[in-house]
């Protein structure tokens, strides 16, 4: 078994975050785990792809995921989720879209508008075997007024569909997060009854 | 802190955070570094250990000087480490080189990592591997996370056992891959050591010098001979054909022989200097075929190339023909050429790619950008106003590259650290040309100063020289310099000046606010009119660094919005200036944009209030 992982975001933390609590997880459910996490320039509001790799030794050892082999995708903002159909295929892979746009600088500069989350929906389509989208930032900022525990709820929401046990989430979430592990927990949970 | 753990444990670890715990797992006692990613998180993760720990840790002014202080270290007997990025290898190699001759006392482990493919560095796609050969010193390459951790430790072994100096290299994606590892014990360090007076011992003067020179031989054959085995992984497999590879290149290896089914034997080399050449021997004898999997220059293609001349003159020998020798591998670059050598089919990811570009077409690019607040942005500004488009602006390694971007593409080169001065002063040297020299405060310390002294010394015709001083290294991930005011285990100590370093050298000084466009704007036209060397200290904190301060105190920053009454829709604010945080928003394509800030990434810095020529920017009013 391996189960592929891919969070994807712009710049920042939230990214970050969000895969060490997968990877945890993970790792406290006794699987063996390999990933990818670039620190450095990429973190300067570029698109910055995490992966997340998970499963039996054996099967997996590349720190990357390959073309069209993520099991779900973890998009934190909507454009970036069409630059992860790289590495999605329409008979494998989940989507799970925050819809909180993040408009490119470039996107004033080189008058390329912002599309419409719509467009977005039909461009991942192709790629997609299931897609949801919601905006989870919106409903933090609302319940904790933070928009970054937007990132816990789609985590929260994604958790169906990995075979992680709760047990373990939980104890990744506050290994994961030195602030607000209450908050977290709670974000979690909003994100696992939607 | 999953550094911390006890022994026996198993957890996930970023390949840099395993090559830390490897560090105290051997006891080391001594680590000095200068930030440089690939490498950084490794001085990080210590740094925030450190004290816990009981090791002495520094950040140090370049990388020259992280080597020497270990080496120090190390010649009075106690443990010590460093590590760089590629590139700071060769500012450190000055110094490693002679010391690979003389030796050590206790253990020395140098990190070094390179960046195929350029993630986080500009200037080569350089292949560290030659410098051991060049330097004649023993190189470990670990292929994962929980290798990094455990080759750390061999790597401390060897150093000692044969009192020279080791590296340990890893490119980015070992790096920064994340693994599962398990935990050895954490070793009690030793930090206090005595130098012993050995007249002859450390130095190479002749006639010593071939005599360190052969010394260097033996200690080589002897490594070979205790490690080449221990340190060779061979996976024996079906049929006549090999795969001979190392680093992260082995883990692409397994996963590739998984997805095609094939079961060729592999070899996987840890040690990459001096290659293991009686394992490779037998390895290569009975096989028709091996293909060498290496990122980068064909190192083991062309050791195995000659080492088959002897032993099996008819193998038929794949690596740089099938495969490129730029950029980084992965599963797909390594494919086509599995399929050429095993005569396999394999996927073709050129229709998937096509479909992808299919549906980016059209997208806007996310390319880094300076962070909503960035002092830099401020300064680019305003230089720009003075200075406009002609004048060269000379770039150079920091945050502030990515002024080589839209809208500002003030970086008219970018070489190295602190070439911007250097490389100006030869340009001022043959033409009238105005020109403009940023360097950042880190790297003003690193390597700026002997460019300013040759500024002073050589040249009355010198350009403008700006440092974009933010208070600390800041791209690398906040790590203090000898300007910050404390070091790198968080203690106090008294700052350096940098006016202060600037007139001493003989500069006419101006220190400007960074988020103040008027001061800014008069001090840059006070020194527009003058001749010679002047320096303007372009002052203001990293705003994500404030940002995280304020943060950690849960402050946040007076944000700032547009007046929509009194914006003209010139687009001064995103055309030109370009905040992340300021949108051009439209409903429908052709409509009149609107101009707003957004609230959730605005850093409070006031700068686009200061630039509105119509006043439209305000402090956002409580609702
Ligand atoms: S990290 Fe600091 S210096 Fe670098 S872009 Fe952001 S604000 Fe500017
Ligand atoms: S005050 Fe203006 S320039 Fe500064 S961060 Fe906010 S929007 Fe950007």
């Amino acid at each position: 078994m391996r189960y592929n992982v891919l969070c994807i975001g712009v710049g920042g933390e939230g990214v970050l975050t969000a895969a060490t609590m997968i990877a945890r997880a993970a790792n406290y459910d006794g699987y063996y785990v390999r990933g990818v996490q670039l620190h450095g320039l990429a973190q300067r509001g570029g698109s910055i792809p995490t992966f997340v790799r998970f499963g039996d030794k054996g099967e997996l050892s590349s720190p990357g995921i390959m073309q069209g082999d993520a099991n779900l995708v973890l998009a934190f903002e909507p454009l970036e989720a069409v630059r992860a159909t790289y590495y999605a295929r329409k008979e494998k892979t989940i989507f799970v879209i925050n819809d909180f746009p993040h408009m490119p600088v470039y996107a004033n500069l080189l008058n390329l508008p912002y599309p419409k989350i719509d467009e977005i929906k039909k461009r991942v389509k192709p790629f997609a075997k299931q897609l949801f989208v919601f905006d989870a930032h919106s409903i933090a900022k609302e319940r904790f007024g933070e928009v970054v525990l937007g990132n816990t709820i789609v985590l929260g929401f994604a958790s169906r569909f990995m075979p992680i046990k709760r047990k373990s989430w939980v104890k990744a979430i506050k290994a994961s997060s030195p602030r607000m592990i209450k908050e977290n927990l709670e974000a979690f949970r909003i994100g696992e009854n939607m | 802190m999953d550094v911390l753990e006890k022994a026996g444990r198993k957890v996930v670890l970023l390949g840099n955070e395993a090559i830390a715990r490897g560090a105290i797992e051997s006891g080391v006692g001594v680590f000095a570094a200068y930030p440089g990613t690939p490498s950084s998180e490794v001085p990080i993760t210590l740094s925030r250990i450190a004290k816990k720990v009981g090791i002495k840790f520094e950040y140090s002014s370049n990388e020259k000087v992280a080597f020497e202080t270990a080496a120090g270290a190390a010649w009075s007997g106690v443990r010590a480490m460093t590590a760089m990025k590629h590139f700071g290898l060769n500012v450190a190699s000055d110094s490693v080189l002679p010391v690979a001759y003389v030796g050590v006392k206790a253990g020395l482990v140098i990190m070094v990592a390179d960046d195929p493919q350029g993630w986080s560095s500009a200037q080569s796609e350089q292949d560290t591997r030659y410098y051991a050969r060049m330097a004649r010193m023993p190189m470990l390459e670990p292929s994962n996370p929980q290798e990094a951790l455990d080759f750390t430790k061999i790597a401390f072994e060897i150093s000692e056992a044969f009192e020279i100096p080791v590296f340990l290299r890893t490119t980015t994606k070992v790096s920064h891959s994340i693994g599962t590892v398990r935990l050895g014990k954490i070793e009690k360090p030793k930090t206090r050591g005595r130098f012993v007076k050995d007249l002859g011992r450390y130095y190479n003067i002749r006639p010593n010098l071939q005599e360190m020179h052969k010394r260097i031989d033996k200690k080589l054959m002897k490594i070979e001979k205790r490690y080449g085995r221990r340190l060779t992984k061979v996976l024996k497999g079906k049929g006549r054909v090999g795969i001979i590879t190392n680093g992260v290149s082995f883990e692409y290896v397994k996963e590739i022989v998984h997805e095609l089914k094939i079961n060729p034997h592999i070899m996987k080399l840890g040690m990459t200097h001096p290659l293991p050449k009686k394992e490779i021997e037998s390895f290569i004898r009975d096989k028709k075929v091996v293909l060498i999997v290496e990122e980068l220059e064909p190192i083991i293609e062309n050791f195995v190339v000659r080492v088959a001349k002897d032993v099996n003159p008819k193998l038929v020998i794949h690596g740089k023909d099938v495969l490129p020798r730029y950029g980084e591998y992965n599963v797909e670059v390594l494919m086509p050429a599995f399929g050429k050598v095993f005569g396999k089919k394999v996927p073709d990811f050129r229709k998937h790619r096509k479909d992808v570009e299919k549906v980016l077409r059209g997208l806007a690019p996310r390319k880094p950008v300076m962070c909503p607040g960035c002092p830099h942005r401020s300064t680019f500004y305003a230089v720009k106003k003075v200075f406009g488009d002609k004048a060269i602006y000379a770039g150079d390694i920091g945050c502030y590259v990515l002024g080589i971007f839209e809208p500002f593409e003030m970086q008219d080169f970018v070489i190295s650290m602190g070439a911007s001065l250097g490389i100006s002063h030869g340009i001022k040297k043959v033409s009238n040309q105005e020109v403009v020299a940023f360097v950042g405060d880190s790297t003003f310390f690193h390597a700026g100063m002997p460019g300013i002294a040759n500024l002073r010394f050589n040249d009355g015709n010198a350009p403008l020289v700006i440092v974009m001083d933010n208070g600390i290294t800041a791209m690398t991930g906040h790590q203090p310099h000898p300007g910050s005011g404390f070091t790198g285990m968080g203690e106090p100590v008294t700052p350096i000046k940098i006016e202060e370093v600037a007139k001493a050298l003989g500069a006419e000084v101006r220190v400007a606010n960074a988020f103040n466009q008027k001061d800014l704007i008069e001090r840059l036209k006070e020194l527009k009119e003058r001749k010679g060397l002047r320096v303007l200290v372009s002052r203001g904190e990293c705003r994500l660094l404030t940002k995280r301060k304020l943060r950690a105190k849960d402050v946040r920053f007076v944000t700032f919005e547009i007046d929509q009454e009194k914006c003209m829709k010139c687009s001064e604010c995103t055309d030109h200036f370009s905040c992340p945080a300021i949108m051009e928003v439209r409903e429908k394509p052709n409509e009149e944009a609107k101009y707003v800030i957004d609230p959730d990434l605005c850093w409070g810095c006031s700068v686009c209030m200061q630039i509105c020529p119509y006043n439209a920017i305000r402090p956002r009013r409580k609702k």
